[in-house]
């Protein structure tokens, strides 16, 4: 009986516990996605009221049949897997150099320097990089200019527009993924690769065949993060284009931004609900892949 | 062995070429940001790379006192007082749902709680914010430093640090606990917290990082912008038409000097903090 007591008063604790935590996640995150869902049915002119019109799929019809959303949905998922290539062949590029041996002074200063951008706020570093890019203010056209380089059309020109900001957003995520590929390569098996090395494989064959199969953990979290990163990217825009030139940076996100400022909430939560969707089945597929094992 | 992989002479000397390389062009736009701050518009206009101010003058940060008709003080005040609550907020939120997730994952409801948070981190951050503004009218919130630091209490690195290491915590001293008739409360703040101070440590840096540099939640929950924080003002300050260029470098230094600072005194419990909670992610 007293048993019995103390177990329920024991569990009755923990949900004291987890009280707040529930909360803030039904308050701000499962109520507002339900609520955009629901609204994703309902006529934009009065998706605020009480009580608001459904109008069925008439929202996802409208949004895939309006070739400004199909086309910035395109050029998004060319944006992502542009952006997770680069970004993870940088990272992991650096981590093999930081982790070997080639440079025994100032290790920290190098990883220090690529992970400082990371933590520095985004809105400050992309303010930064947008007058870098400047054509009047830039220091990246002035010193092409200095070493006699055709000019960089950086922002305002439809070609280089979304490279600009490719090469910004790597500046700023990139030394998280590396150091993400640090701490894997600092649990590998170090027995493995001498017992490669005195069955006589080369330094080559060490890393595609001993190494790199081990950073299969950190290669799988990199991907699943950088997808879910770049599917959403929406502040450098913001600081940096506006989605400009000629929409060629216009991204999911921001588009069905300025559509909800438009009050057009209908079409906005339907784009939201569909990159949503996306990106949940993007992240389960990488990380199904990512659990088979090869050979089993 | 060590003969055999001793890197040659030549590929370390590349290596240290790229590598040097890199940090500077990773370090430049802060040393561009910091002398542009220094420099009056013009004179950065005739010679963009000068590569240090004409003279030393700080007379820019009294120019950008008022932005947007309210005082840079109140920016600041709003950025310290809104990232340091809800970083203290989110610690104990987090740290206490974290800990009754991981000791009771099997009670009813525990597992939908779990799920509810895991949807809401893969939802696209900037559109979860868009219904949030009608759950803050909703809630009478809109507007609010209140609303503001609820938002931001939560975040998926913090929750995932708290939960690999309460189920790193033995059961057998949970038990030892237990068998010497320790209540839940005991066993939380006697056994449970003293282990978990510096994983909070840890927390707490990263938060307040991350949460210094948020804006958009902020931005659509202000009504106005006196609830605004350091880079929200940036960002309407970059948004005006003729922006005031110096200005603008001015208030990007003040918003990235002192975590840059916090992050170079803290930098080995940040990197390998962020690296451990984004891998249980």
């Amino acid at each position: 009986m007293m048993d019995a007591l103390g177990g329920l008063s024991r569990d009755r604790v923990f949900y004291l516990f987890v009280a707040p935590f529930a909360a803030l996640t039904i308050l701000f995150g499962v109520w507002p996605i339900l609520l955009s869902i629901q609204v994703s049915f309902t006529a934009s002119a009065t998706a605020l009221r009480p009580n608001p019109t459904y109008v069925g799929l008439a929202n996802y019809i409208a949004v895939l049949a309006d070739p400004i959303f199909l086309a910035s949905l395109s050029r998004t998922l060319l944006y992502t897997v542009l952006s997770v290539i680069a970004n993870l062949a940088f990272a992991l590029g650096f981590a093999i150099l930081f982790d070997s041996s080639l440079l025994k002074h100032g290790n920290l200063f190098f990883r220090l320097a690529i992970f400082l951008p990371v933590v520095t706020p985004d809105v400050a570093g992309y303010v930064v990089w947008r007058w870098l890019y400047d054509r009047s203010f830039g220091a990246i056209n002035a010193a092409l200019k200095m070493l006699g380089l055709p000019a960089f059309g950086g922002l305002s020109s439809v070609d280089t527009a979304m490279l600009s900001i490719l090469i910004a957003e790597l500046w700023h995520h990139a030394g998280f993924y590396m150091i993400i590929f640090l701490a894997n390569l600092s649990i590998r098996d170090r027995a493995l690769e001498e017992a490669a090395h005195i069955d006589g494989a080369t330094t080559w064959q060490r890393w595609w065949h001993v190494i790199l199969p081990q950073l299969r953990p950190a290669l799988v979290i990199n991907i699943v993060y950088a997808l879910i990163q770049f599917l959403k990217t929406f502040t450098v825009v913001v600081v940096m284009t506006k989605g400009g030139p000629n929409d060629q940076t216009n991204f999911v996100s921001y588009y069905a931004y300025q559509l909800f400022d438009q009050a057009r909430y209908g079409e906005a939560t339907a784009m939201a609900t569909i990159l949503f969707a996306i990106v949940i089945g993007l992240s389960l597929t990488a990380y199904r892949i990512g659990d088979r094992e090869p050979g089993k | 062995m060590s003969d055999d992989i001793r890197p040659n002479r030549l590929l370390q000397i590349g290596a240290y070429a790229v590598a040097i390389l890199t940090s500077v062009l990773f370090l430049y736009p802060y040393w561009w940001m910091l002398v542009s701050a220094f420099r009056p518009t013009r004179a950065i206009m005739s010679a963009p790379l000068r590569p240090w101010p004409e003279t030393l003058s700080f007379q820019i940060f009294s120019e950008i006192g008022r932005i947007g008709g309210v005082n840079l003080s109140t920016y600041a005040v709003n950025s310290l007082a809104i990232t340091t609550l809800s970083t203290i907020l989110g610690i104990i939120v987090t740290a206490l749902g974290a800990y009754a997730l991981v000791r009771r994952p099997k009670a009813p409801g525990f597992a939908l709680v779990r799920y509810g948070f895991l949807i809401t981190i893969m939802y696209p951050y900037m559109l979860l914010v868009i219904p949030v503004y009608l759950v803050m009218f909703k809630l009478g919130l809109l507007g609010s430093y209140a609303g503001i630091i609820l938002f931001l209490a939560l975040g998926p690195l913090q929750f995932f640090l708290f939960e690999q290491f309460f189920r790193k915590i033995p059961n057998e001293v949970i038990e030892a606990a237990v068998i010497d008739g320790a209540s839940e409360w005991q066993i939380l703040t006697r056994v449970v917290l003293p282990m978990a101070m510096p994983i909070t440590a840890t927390v707490a840096l990263i938060t307040f990082l991350l949460n210094w540099a948020q804006w958009f939640p902020i931005m659509v929950i202000s009504r106005s912008p006196d609830t605004y924080t350091l880079p929200v003002a940036l960002l309407s300050m970059n948004s005006e038409l003729g922006a005031n260029f110096q200005g603008i470098m001015a208030l990007a230094v003040l918003i990235t000097l002192p975590v840059a600072a916090l992050f170079l005194l803290a930098q080995k419990r940040v990197m390998e903090g962020m690296a451990a909670g984004a891998v249980k992610g």
